[in-house]
């Protein structure tokens, strides 16, 4: 089996292959980087650096100085030691699974993922080898949180843009700007009503339209034509004044932290919309016991010990990666 | 929603969630008086305001039920088929609340929603249900009433079931205040003669009876009977200008109580409207020994010995005892001091002033010889400072300025009372947790858990344990750089709330201490707010848990001034 070490918030380690996971630091030859948000992007990287083509695009927009390899789905790149293949993760445009086979056994990392997969990325697949160790984040890792059928929240997204318009209320969604938004947008799109996003977001558009996605009809957001329009920003932008002239709004709040009741104050919102761009507790466990890997890391998660509760009961074993752990 | 029966407990639930996610007063009330109004069965509107009004008895009953959290989510755990310690402890914390933790639970665990389904209860049938739990005692025998009742609720049901039977809020944004407005509407009354209805009877439910019957003039105020008390706002969110309008009282650190007499028969009844003539077997006797007309009286209970007025730490010793023994009355004697009159010579009087109030209860004080609180006249603000002074000297919370002109209202009625209270003190403490803002803050981290240190306390195997929640006394300029710091030192994200590293310390001001078996800490603070973020201190220079046992023990040895010179009442003869 290979050796698993954590590295840093967000990195993760291979050493006897020298390989890096969203890895920052200095101990790794090649460096995989499983998708654009800013948290998994390596803020400097010693070794040579691979990302799917949106990845690697998603990676220039957020300043990245340093040289990225475009490594497509399921094109291998070989080390002295090992050969590294990327799988759509289905969590945003360009996400992957990384997937490292070496002699010393294959690892399967996650990265952030969702499955079944937004519309808005290249889907979710599984190498067809038997994996002997799965890195799998659980952001969502307590059975409060199951997702309601995707058809519903669909159909809840696009009502609530339609019954606010015609109630000549402006609709805002709030939601993050790589990933969420455009998946709302893509869902939006038969509405065939004007969309104005956050310029953090919209510049990042261009990408999902490049690989053949359609978001419809949109601009970047302007505080003096936004009203009527359908508006998409992060909660954060509210605060600071967006679509703050416009008297007639109604708000949602698209996230799977909307599951809780308490959200809906603490942002002063209207509906609360639980679409998670992570597969939800359940998911986690079905896709682990589907897996069956010799053993399971979790990672990125407030709670591991209830997954590891579980995975133990479905007789898998598994360990929380923390820092300390080797 | 149509297909549901009107009596269902289903829609009032569905209603409460509706009112939930509804934003504005208005439209909140509008759902509740739509609802209210489609109750054509007399029981079943009782019953549906009180529910969403007082909680699963009216206030009037005297019951309560006690079904502990830990009682129902023990249940929901073993109704899941979940490790109670392993997992749905977690749950709670990431969420924030049993109910709907038990709500989401049940209804995402495929081995709970097998065994849950739906019968439309009634309310008469929730009802026969909370008064069930309420005649048993055993752990065993209410989950047993619990496990009947919830499988045969829906998830939705069984978080506003537990909420009402957790007579807290229901946790819709929407207040008693709303409840008695949208009665008004559903059956076209004045809120104002609704709110008055509701005070003489204490009850929302029969309030809502009477105003859907229309005959609010029914209501009629009746001894023994107690009715809702009138309440003090703080002066700090009141501006006042004409101080001469007021009058000044001392605010005694008691148990606010209100007493009805009719020669020997004596009542008295407590903030929440309990009966708690038991509990004071001394006041009765005392009051049943005059031969008292009918009055009904307003005031304070307060321990009293050696001529001064001892700590409400003390009285908390005599709080809840059906039956106080020999020994105890003898150490913590009680006496009545009373500052109002509500009802005189076969009439409600809270329609005279204060003044003509005030007029009337120094006669009987002076004929029957029962103490009544020193009134004095206000010129000023400095004169208001002085009395303040003398109150704090006499070991009292502080002083109540009541407006010479008001009626007697219940619940605060603006400038009508205000209170004046001094700080109980501060602690340096360290911030543990910090929790997501809510309305107008959200988005950033305001809502703060401080902690005290007990590392070198050898009851504790922990570094810091929290003694207080705080969510105001900063600037918008320190929560911004509060936040900026927080980022650097989460550990971990429960949800919406932040898990940190011991580095900030905030001086936390608070108004009291009192003793809390159910916390951590052992002791609880009345009112904490921020006093001072201390960016200059470390967590090495944190309170600690013995700091908070001294002040406690502080508070309760301190000096109190006699009320034999300029004192707080007034009695012609107290050994009488």
């Amino acid at each position: 089996m290979l050796k698993v070490k954590k590295a840093g918030n967000h990195g993760i380690l291979l050493p006897q292959l020298k390989i890096g996971l969203d890895y920052s630091g200095p101990k790794a030859d090649h460096i995989f980087v499983s998708h654009g948000h800013a948290d998994h992007i390596p803020w400097k990287a010693k070794g040579a650096v691979y990302a799917t083509p949106p990845t690697s695009k998603f990676m220039a927009f957020r300043g990245v100085k340093y040289e990225v390899n475009d490594l497509p789905f399921g094109k291998t790149v070989k080390t002295n030691n090992a050969q590294i293949t990327f799988f759509p993760a289905g969590h945003i445009l360009g996400s992957a699974m990384t997937f490292v086979e070496s002699d010393l056994g294959n690892v399967l990392y996650s990265g952030d993922y969702r499955t079944p997969p937004s519309p808005a990325t290249e889907g979710f697949k599984l190498p067809d080898a038997r994996i002997d160790s799965f890195i799998t984040e659980a952001t969502f890792s307590l059975p409060v949180y199951r997702w309601a059928d995707y058809g519903k929240l669909k159909a809840d997204i696009t009502e609530f843009a339609r019954s606010a318009l015609e109630d000549d209320y402006t609709p805002i969604f709030l939601a993050y700007n790589l990933g969420k938004a455009q998946e709302i947008m893509h869902l939006l799109k038969d509405l065939g009503h004007p969309v104005q996003i956050h310029g953090a977001g919209f510049k990042l558009c261009s990408v999902y339209e490049e690989e053949g996605f359609n978001l419809g009809s949109y601009e970047t957001y302007d505080r003096n034509t936004c009203a009527g329009k359908i508006l998409i920003c992060p909660s954060s932008a509210l605060n600071n004044g967006f679509a703050s002239n416009v008297k007639k709004k109604r708000i949602a709040y698209c996230s799977g932290w909307a599951t809780m009741e308490s959200r809906r104050t603490q942002l002063t919102v209207d509906k609360l919309i639980p679409l998670s761009d992570h597969l939800d507790f359940f998911e986690l466990i079905e896709l682990c016991k589907k897996i069956q890997p010799k053993k399971t890391y979790i990672t990125h998660t407030p709670n591991p010990e209830v997954v590891k509760h579980y995975l133990d009961e479905a007789g898998l074993l598994s360990e929380y990666l923390d820092s300390k752990s080797t | 929603m149509n297909s549901v029966a009107p009596n269902s407990f289903l829609l009032l639930a569905q209603t409460a969630r509706k009112i939930r996610e509804t934003r504005g007063s208005n439209a909140k009330i509008k759902i509740c008086s739509t609802y209210l109004r489609s109750l054509e069965n007399s029981d079943d509107l009782k019953l549906a305001a009180q529910f969403l009004g007082e909680g699963a008895f009216s206030d009037l009953s005297g019951k309560r039920a006690s079904v502990g959290s830990r009682t129902y989510s023990i249940l929901a755990a073993e109704i899941c088929e979940i490790d109670y310690e392993k997992v749905f402890k977690p749950c709670k914390t990431a969420v924030g609340s049993s109910s709907e933790t038990i709500e989401k639970l049940l209804t995402n665990i495929p081995a709970a929603r097998k065994k849950w389904s739906p019968k439309n209860l009634t309310l008469k049938e929730i009802e026969t249900i909370f008064d069930q739990l309420y005649d048993v005692s055993s752990r065993a025998d209410k989950q047993e009433i619990l496990k009947k009742a919830w499988l045969k609720m829906s998830p939705l049901e069984v978080k506003f079931f537990l909420r009402i039977l957790g007579r807290g809020s229901l946790r819709i944004g929407f207040e008693s205040k709303s409840i008695v407005s949208a009665i008004a509407k559903a059956f076209n009354h004045k809120t104002g003669d609704v709110r008055h209805v509701h005070m003489l009877t204490g009850s929302i439910g029969e309030t809502a009876i009477l105003a859907k019957k229309d005959s609010l003039q029914e209501a009629t105020f009746q001894l023994f009977q107690p009715i809702s008390f009138m309440l003090a706002s703080p002066i700090e969110s009141r501006s006042v200008d004409n101080y001469e309008e007021y009058v000044a009282e001392e605010k005694f650190d008691g148990m606010r109580c209100q007493i009805h007499i009719q020669n020997e028969k004596v009542m008295i009844f407590s903030r929440d409207l309990n009966d708690i003539t038991h509990s004071f077997p001394e006041v009765v006797s005392y009051f049943s020994e005059k031969e008292l007309p009918k009055i009904v009286l307003d005031g304070e209970i307060c321990v009293y010995k050696d001529e001064t007025i001892l700590p409400f730490q003390l009285l908390q010793k005599r709080m809840g005892l059906k039956k106080p023994s020999k020994k105890i009355l003898q150490k913590y004697p009680t006496l009545l001091i009373s500052y109002d009159i509500l009802f005189f010579d076969g009439k409600p009087v809270f329609e005279l002033t204060l003044t003509e109030r005030r007029k009337l209860l120094s006669q009987l004080s002076s004929e029957f010889n029962f103490p009544i609180t020193t009134q004095k006249a206000v010129e000023d603000k400095d004169q208001i400072d002085e009395y303040f002074e003398t109150a704090l000297a006499h070991g009292n919370e502080g002083l109540m300025l009541k407006h010479k002109k008001s009626t007697y209202e219940y619940g605060q009625r603006k400038k009508s009372w205000l209170k004046v209270k001094k700080p109980g003190g501060s602690l340096d403490t360290v911030m543990m947790y910090a929790h997501a803002g809510s309305g107008k803050r959200g988005g950033t981290y305001s809502d703060f858990t401080l902690g005290i240190s007990v590392r070198d306390d050898e009851r504790y195997e922990e570094e810091f344990i929290p003694i207080g929640k705080a969510y105001g006394g900063y600037t918008n300029e320190e929560l911004k750089k509060l936040n900026a710091r927080i980022k650097e030192i989460t550990v971990e994200k429960y949800g919406p709330t932040l898990g940190l590293l011991p580095d900030i310390v905030i001086e936390l001001e608070f108004d009291d201490i009192q003793i809390n078996k159910r916390t951590k800490a052992n002791y609880t603070l009345r009112f904490p707010r921020f006093k001072a973020i201390r960016w200059g201190l470390s967590p090495d220079d944190a309170d600690t848990l013995k700091d908070v046992e001294q002040l406690y023990k502080n508070k309760i040895d301190q000096e109190r001034l006699k009320q034999n010179k300029n004192p707080s009442f007034e009695i012609k003869d107290l050994k009488d």
